[in-house]
């Protein structure tokens, strides 16, 4: 008797390391049918499967393996009990070569399935609440709310644990993104020739338009949401946001300046772009004319700035030549050049 | 008073001797009563014979249900008192820990499992209560002078929202009666019902609650699967799971102190306020065998929940479990 189980178990490991090579492509295309799946339903089937893999990559040893079948799908049958324990000692040895890869395949495929499907459904969420906000502020109610328009409990609000913070970021983030499709789109145009170049001026003043356009339908919380952008442990993200649509704006306006330029640049687009944000919150003007006339006079202050400061430079050269001069001439006079 | 010091002493020494022989002889060297289980084990069919741990013990998986039972029905009238003593009122801030992490939203419908006295069904519905004031506080503020229109309709609406509701199920009838005592005296009797039903077979629809939560009762349940399977069923897509357990601790300082508390003192203080001294020593066992934070998360994401995460208060004494049905 245990002559034969040994006997058997040398047969299963040779035949297994055989079909080593022939199973994990056999199996593959199984694993990643599945993965296109959704997600209960591919969790359930990869279970299903796991036990039918068996049979199907060690099936010269049909009896061995339905033994392991059984033994896999039923969890205790004492009839079998001793015969089962000493197959499965030996199968997994058998299997083990192949299961890692397909398993690793399966959970990075399927991980990879619900992280995605995780945060798109997240960021659903979030947009779907974006429409509650004017109604109920920057809050976890108007998530709540978001999550009931797409069909979901108002407990998921608990996967948000920024809560308020994790919705105002993803505004800004999508804002972001759409002032990067207007002006990769502007630039394609430029590029094709169907469009001017724009000074570098007037190209700023229209992308600090166009993204604090964006904030319009929400004026009215917008403080609150810049409140909730200064708590502490937003500030980083909100920072990264903000600094990268700065760099984007400067990018697309055709800086590509390697020094000390840069930090200046980037700095001053973001003086302008905060200040102007402020005037915008308390302005009442039809259509926030004095907030884009405000935005008008700081970027044609800097302007003045860059050109006076060249005016500064190259009039203190001047200045210093003229210095230069007048000493040597007295040097001259006073016969102190002279050697004799 | 002396007299009667002594005379408890000499019983907690004669349980605790009795205990120590159990422990030492195993599992067959109990009371007469399992020797009939036992000779029926030979002759019925393999099927009874799963077994599964009764604290430290091993009994068959029927028999647990049957002795849980007995443990909670002995145990019902002092169960609040003993959870005082015994956690020296830190549950309450376990519980209220859990509330704040659920943060239910108004019109919330909650389902408490193993739920017995009602302690998270009634902290619940108080949550709820002081969610919506402040809701209402701050309407009232931002809109200072209300027009007629804006007085009738908040009239109109105030029943159309759902209200926030709370079913609190149990397997045992004595806990569920020592809870509805409890909501009597209290006066919460509004959005509250009591059910009796076992936690692997829940008598609900499917994608009925938002919120199931479990506080201190799954260990207690024989098939720990089966009980989380079910929870995914009653929950509305969106919902939330969540499971507050006693659980390992990693510090080792603490977790010796703990042990000499948990193995020594607590079965102490379940004979002298309860005068049951073997309900607690299942207690204090079932806890150590229940299985560790990674574990049990692993268990739910098995279930089939999304999300899934565990915070450890004290140090890991306890755990809060929570996963979303997505």
């Amino acid at each position: 008797m245990a002559a034969l189980l040994r006997g058997l178990r040398a047969g299963r490991t040779l035949r297994g390391l055989s079909s080593v090579v022939a199973a994990p492509s056999a199996v593959n295309p199984q694993c990643s049918s599945l993965n296109r799946g959704f997600h209960r339903a591919a969790l359930r089937l990869q279970d299903e499967s796991k036990s039918d893999k068996p049979p199907s990559s060690s099936s010269s040893s049909s009896s061995s393996s339905t033994t392991y079948h059984e033994h896999y799908q039923a969890t205790e049958h004492d009839t079998a009990a001793e015969a089962s324990q000493h197959d499965s000692a030996s199968d997994p040895a058998a299997e083990q070569p192949e299961r890692p890869n397909t398993s690793y395949q399966d959970q990075s495929g399927e991980h990879g399935e619900e992280y995605e499907t995780e945060e798109q459904l997240q960021s659903r969420i979030l947009t779907a609440a974006l429409e509650f906000v004017p109604l109920h502020g920057w809050s976890m109610e108007a998530i709540a709310a978001g999550a009931e328009t797409l069909g979901l409990s108002s407990a998921s609000t608990g996967m948000f644990y920024n809560g308020a913070g994790d919705l105002v970021l993803h505004f800004i983030a999508h804002c972001n993104s759409q002032l990067t499709e207007i002006l990769a789109e502007q630039h394609k145009q430029v590029q094709l020739g169907q469009a001017e170049p724009k000074k570098t001026a007037d190209f700023l003043r229209e992308a600090v338009e166009t993204r604090l356009r964006m904030y319009i339908p929400y004026i009215e919380t917008w403080p609150q949401a810049m409140s909730i952008l200064l708590l502490p442990h937003n500030i980083p993200d909100s920072l990264k946001h903000l600094s990268s649509m700065v760099d984007d704006i400067w990018y697309y306006a055709g800086d590509r300046s390697t020094d000390m330029n840069w930090y200046t640049k980037r700095a001053v687009l973001t003086g302008i772009y905060n200040t102007t944000e402020l005037v915008m919150l308390q302005d009442s003007s039809p259509d926030f004319q004095d907030t884009w006339s405000f935005l008008d006079n700081r970027i044609q202050d800097v302007v003045n700035m860059a050109s006076s400061a060249k005016q500064v430079q190259s009039t203190g050269e001047a200045v210093v030549q003229g210095f230069m001069g007048a000493a040597v001439t007295l040097k001259n006079l006073t016969g102190l050049n002279q050697r004799r | 008073m002396a007299a009667s010091m002594r005379l408890l002493v000499r019983r907690a020494v004669r349980l605790s001797h009795r205990n120590i022989t159990l422990t030492a002889a195993g599992a067959a060297a109990r009371s007469g009563c399992c020797r009939g289980p036992s000779v029926c084990r030979c002759f019925s069919d393999e099927a009874e014979d799963r077994s599964t741990h009764f604290g430290f013990e091993t009994v068959s998986e029927t028999e647990k249900a049957k002795r849980v039972y007995k443990v909670f029905e002995n145990v019902a009238q002092k169960y609040d008192i003993m959870n005082d003593a015994m956690s020296l009122g830190i549950h309450r801030v376990w519980k209220d820990a859990l509330l704040h992490v659920m943060h239910p939203q108004p019109g919330a419908q909650l389902l408490d499992v193993a739920g017995g006295t009602g302690d998270i069904a009634f902290r619940f519905l108080e949550y709820i209560r002081s969610q919506e004031e402040r809701q209402k506080r701050r309407a009232a503020r931002s809109s200072q002078t209300p027009s007629w229109q804006d007085i009738s309709n908040n009239y109109s609406t105030e029943d159309e929202s759902r209200e926030s509701r709370a079913v609190v199920c149990d397997i045992n009838k004595e806990m569920l009666k020592v809870g509805k005592q409890k909501a009597d005296s209290l006066g919460v009797s509004a959005g509250l019902s009591w059910v009796v039903g076992d936690a692997e077979e829940l008598p609900f629809d499917d994608d009925q609650f938002d919120i199931y939560t479990i506080a201190f009762g799954i260990r207690n349940v024989t098939h720990i699967d089966q009980a989380l399977q079910e929870a995914l069923r009653v929950l509305k897509p969106g919902g939330r799971f969540m499971c507050l357990e006693f659980s390992k601790v990693n510090n080792p300082i603490l977790s010796s102190i703990y042990d000499a508390y948990s193995f020594q003192m607590i079965p102490v203080i379940g004979e002298v306020i309860a005068g049951d001294w073997k309900s607690y020593q299942y207690l204090v066992e079932s806890i150590r065998k229940f299985p560790n934070q990674e574990e049990f998360k692993g268990m739910i994401e098995d279930a089939g929940f999304y999300c899934v995460k565990y915070y450890n208060l004290t140090g890991g004494v306890v755990a809060l479990h929570s996963g979303f049905k997505l």
